[in-house]
């Protein structure tokens, strides 16, 4: 013992301090306390507290459809000016292709039109035009709704009330969503999954021979009614007033016509909302909300304070979830819910027992076997072991890593393959103990022999958890990062600390022989 | 203190290499089996490789064919099954599109609400996820054993590298083909075991290689056969000794972890003893088939 290295020593003595210190929090407190220190927890994964995981889409290819429906209105309206006749107009494999009468005016046309559109082509072939968009537009188009659309998810679930709720950009067009704690997830699910757009339109009541036929003229719309789909409404295509201009929405109850939600608009959107009912009095409007006619009633006078209430069969609920809705405002395209992981309370909770327990008994197999085997040496590596445990912790707590139940696997597989280390080193002790006189020798010999041997082995499943890390999602990560640490960790108390305690066991062994 | 170190003496002499041939064809004929399994049985993949629906119940004391009676008119594809007790029911649901999950989930709740205590847990991964989850899992274990081949084809010599990815293919393929014949369901957290298996398998590999590499310089006048003979009684203690620990805190993994990590410990369970058993049996043999004598690396 005399001539072991003090920094050695010293080395081993403060990595262990910190590895206790730092463990304390995660293992004694459950609630955050304020302080920097005890705070320097192990976060729970969903699938240990509880809570949702969704994966969602935004549908971008709706917004590129109606791109093209843009585009299409815009060259209509164009040749209406120029009195050019249009043959035929229709969309295929990703370009509008318009068929004009003839090309005389067709190049006044195209500039007209990419006046309005800058960067999209527009392809001349005699009477023909054909109009497509690159890769570059189309992205345009996807981040820009994708970035909206992030903005209203985070504004409806900051409105559910959620704790802590983590938001963010997955991919090309995924919007990745964490919910701690969250018991209803089918709520959530029903508010994400509404564009909630929503307008109000003119009914046109006179021309009732389209909508007995069911064709909608140039500039108008039919839409079916929310609760019965046969009935049907012809609406101007173009909408008065929508919800961009609505700056509160609350739900309310009336008396007449029961739950119901109450709204005000913006200053344009009073001016507009007030133009459009003092023209129309006698006439109908039509509240839309994402494509169905939620209500439809007579103006009876022009409305020009700006606020109103929309009634519908809703329940409280609905009114309640309508008005969420309407406060964040609109999606830009629709959201597709693509993956869904909730766990409830009951089951995080027997998960995390049931992890305390395996881990346990785990241990207590391991050590007990390791006895069994080494003796005075087992207990030696019994110690590290446990070391090694604290130390798994405590970086897991301070790097702020997210234990999952995968995780818990990673640290009860740790324990089973972090005496492995030990092993190599005992067993090579044995070796050159047949060999050796001197005991110091012995030691140093069977040390430096399992080195390289401990590196090679660990590094190789280093490597595979790391590639666990690259490809696996959530969970998975968690169990990948358990691991790693865990063999790091293994490493260094095996090289360093069961380095010392057999030092510090051989000097309190008056016979000095290793028994092994 | 018990003496029980004794159990595998340093100076044991099993002749592994000997029955060699006999391993090859007990190898051969698992491989051939799993690879027919996985052809026409094909794994039983869990919901995040096929997609679909996935709920978690407790019940009110209510039998699983009561529940049965009340799902199955009302969805086309819906299996239920006892989750460890007979009062948590799983119940599977195909769904063909997205938008449609919600619904499922809905109306499934309303179904059966009375007669639940608890709805534990409910997923859904949709036919893209799936398929893309598929994909990055077949990614990471190919890039494992690549990865791993580079790494051991650096620190030694590349037929070393050789055995030991013959030795981790075999050991891949026949988990595979067992987790196929015992239906055990195929997840993410199998994948992970399959990795983890991966890395089990080439550390205890490596380790047999590190000792035949260092006996290859000691001893360079042995035959080879005695030399890898020698060099896996001299790792043999530290071989079982290590795969007793692991298997002992899986063990407890799979009595006592619960449900849902049962699949991840019994993969382990089966792949240690695969690894361990490809390790003795499988890499060190397979560097017969080179008549190797590695140039001395370095000068020491």
């Amino acid at each position: 013992m005399k001539n072991y290295p003090l920094w050695k020593i010293f080395i081993v003595f403060v990595l262990l301090s910190l590895g206790i210190i730092f463990a304390i929090p995660s293992l004694l407190y459950k609630e955050d306390t304020g302080s920097w220190y005890l705070d320097n927890r192990l976060n729970l994964g969903l699938d240990l507290q509880g809570g949702s995981y969704l994966l969602l889409e935004v549908q971008t290819d709706v917004l590129i459809e109606e791109e093209f429906e843009n585009f299409s209105d815009t060259i209509r309206i164009i040749a209406r000016e120029k009195r050019v006749k249009i043959n035929n107009i229709e969309k295929i494999d990703g370009s509008l292709k318009v068929r004009f009468e003839d090309s005389d005016k067709i190049n006044d046309i195209r500039k007209e039109f990419l006046q309005n559109y800058r960067s999209v082509k527009f392809n001349i072939t005699n009477n023909i035009v054909s109009i497509t968009i690159d890769e570059l537009y189309k992205k345009t188009i996807q981040d820009s709704a994708i970035k909206q659309s992030l903005e209203i998810v985070r504004k409806r679930i900051d409105e559910t009330g959620t704790k802590e709720p983590l938001i963010q950009r997955s991919g090309r067009d995924r919007i990745l969503l964490q919910l701690p704690g969250v018991k209803d997830p089918e709520r959530i699910k029903d508010l994400l999954g509404k564009t909630a757009k929503l307008n109000f339109h003119m009914v046109d009541d006179d021309d009732t021979k389209s909508l007995s036929l069911n064709i909608a003229p140039f500039g108008r719309m039919i839409v079916s009614d929310i609760d019965n789909e046969e009935i049907k409404y012809l609406l101007e295509k173009k909408s008065r007033v929508g919800g961009e201009n609505l700056i509160d929405a609350n739900a309310s109850f009336d008396p007449t016509e029961g739950h119901a939600v109450s709204f005000r608009f913006d200053t344009t959107g009073a001016q507009k909302f007030g133009k459009a009912t003092s023209e129309n009095i006698g006439k109908r409007f039509a509240v839309v909300l994402d494509n169905v006619v939620i209500t439809a009633p007579v103006i009876n006078s022009a409305i020009t304070g700006g606020s109103g209430i929309i009634t519908g069969n809703f329940t409280s609920q609905e009114a309640t979830d309508l008005a969420v809705l309407l406060r964040a405002g609109a999606l830009p395209a629709p959201l597709e819910i693509v993956e869904e992981r909730s766990v409830g309370p009951g089951l995080g909770a027997d998960s995390i027992a049931a992890g305390q327990i395996a881990s346990i008994i785990g241990m207590i197999l391991v050590c007990f076997f390791m006895i069994l085997i080494y003796g005075s040496f087992g207990f030696i590596a019994n110690i590290s072991l446990i070391a090694n445990l604290f130390i798994i912790i405590a970086l897991l707590g301070t790097i702020g890593a997210t234990l999952t139940l995968p995780g818990i696997a990673g640290i009860v597989l740790t324990i089973g393959m972090a005496v492995d280390a030990n092993v190599l080193i005992f067993e090579r002790i044995k070796e050159e103990n047949t060999k050796n006189k001197n005991i110091y020798e012995t030691i140093k010999k069977g040390f430096d022999k399992a080195l390289s041997t401990i590196l090679d082995a660990n590094i190789t499943t280093l490597i595979a958890s790391l590639l666990l890390f690259v490809f696996g999602s959530g969970p998975i990560k968690g169990f990948s990062i358990t691991l790693s640490l865990g063999v790091i960790a293994s490493m260094f108390t095996a090289l360093m600390l069961t380095n010392l305690l057999v030092h510090i066991y051989i000097s309190f062994n008056s016979k000095k022989e290793i028994n092994l | 203190m018990f003496g029980l170190n004794k159990l595998i003496p340093i100076d044991s002499d099993y002749r592994f290499l000997n029955y060699r041939k006999k391993f090859y064809i007990v190898s051969s004929i698992a491989i051939f089996l799993s690879l027919s399994l996985l052809f026409f049985k094909g794994l039983n993949l869990g919901i995040d490789f096929k997609g679909g629906t996935l709920i978690e119940v407790s019940t009110k004391n209510t039998d699983i064919a009561e529940l049965r009676d009340i799902l199955s008119p009302n969805f086309n594809e819906v299996s239920l099954q006892e989750f460890g007790d007979e009062n948590t029911i799983i119940i599977r649901l195909q769904n063909e599109n997205n938008q449609e999950s919600i619904e499922t989930v809905n109306k499934v709740k309303q179904l059966i609400n009375d007669k639940v205590e608890e709805f534990r847990r409910s997923e859904f991964v949709g036919p893209t996820i799936s398929s893309e989850l598929l994909w990055k899992g077949f990614q990471a274990v190919s890039f494992a054993l690549l990865a791993i081949l580079i790494y051991i084809w650096l620190r030694f010599e590349w037929q070393f590298g050789f055995g030991a990815v013959v030795a981790l293919t075999h050991d891949v393929f026949f988990t595979l083909g067992l987790l196929s014949l015992l239906n055990i369901e195929f997840s993410l957290s199998t994948i992970a075991a399959v990795l983890t298996i991966a890395g089990y398998s080439i550390n205890d590999t490596v380790v047999i290689f590190d000792r035949v590499r260092e006996n290859l310089r000691k001893y360079k006048k042995l035959e080879l056969l005695d030399l890898f003979n020698m060099s896996i009684n001299n790792t043999l203690s530290r071989t079982v000794m290590t795969s007793i620990t692991t298997l002992l805190a899986l063990l407890s993994l799979y009595l006592f972890g619960g449900e849902v990590i049962k699949p991840f410990a019994l993969t382990m369970i089966i792949g240690v003893l695969i690894g361990t058993y490809s390790s003795v049996f499988i890499a060190v043999p397979t560097l017969l088939v080179f008549k190797f004598r590695p140039q001395d690396e370095d000068e020491n």
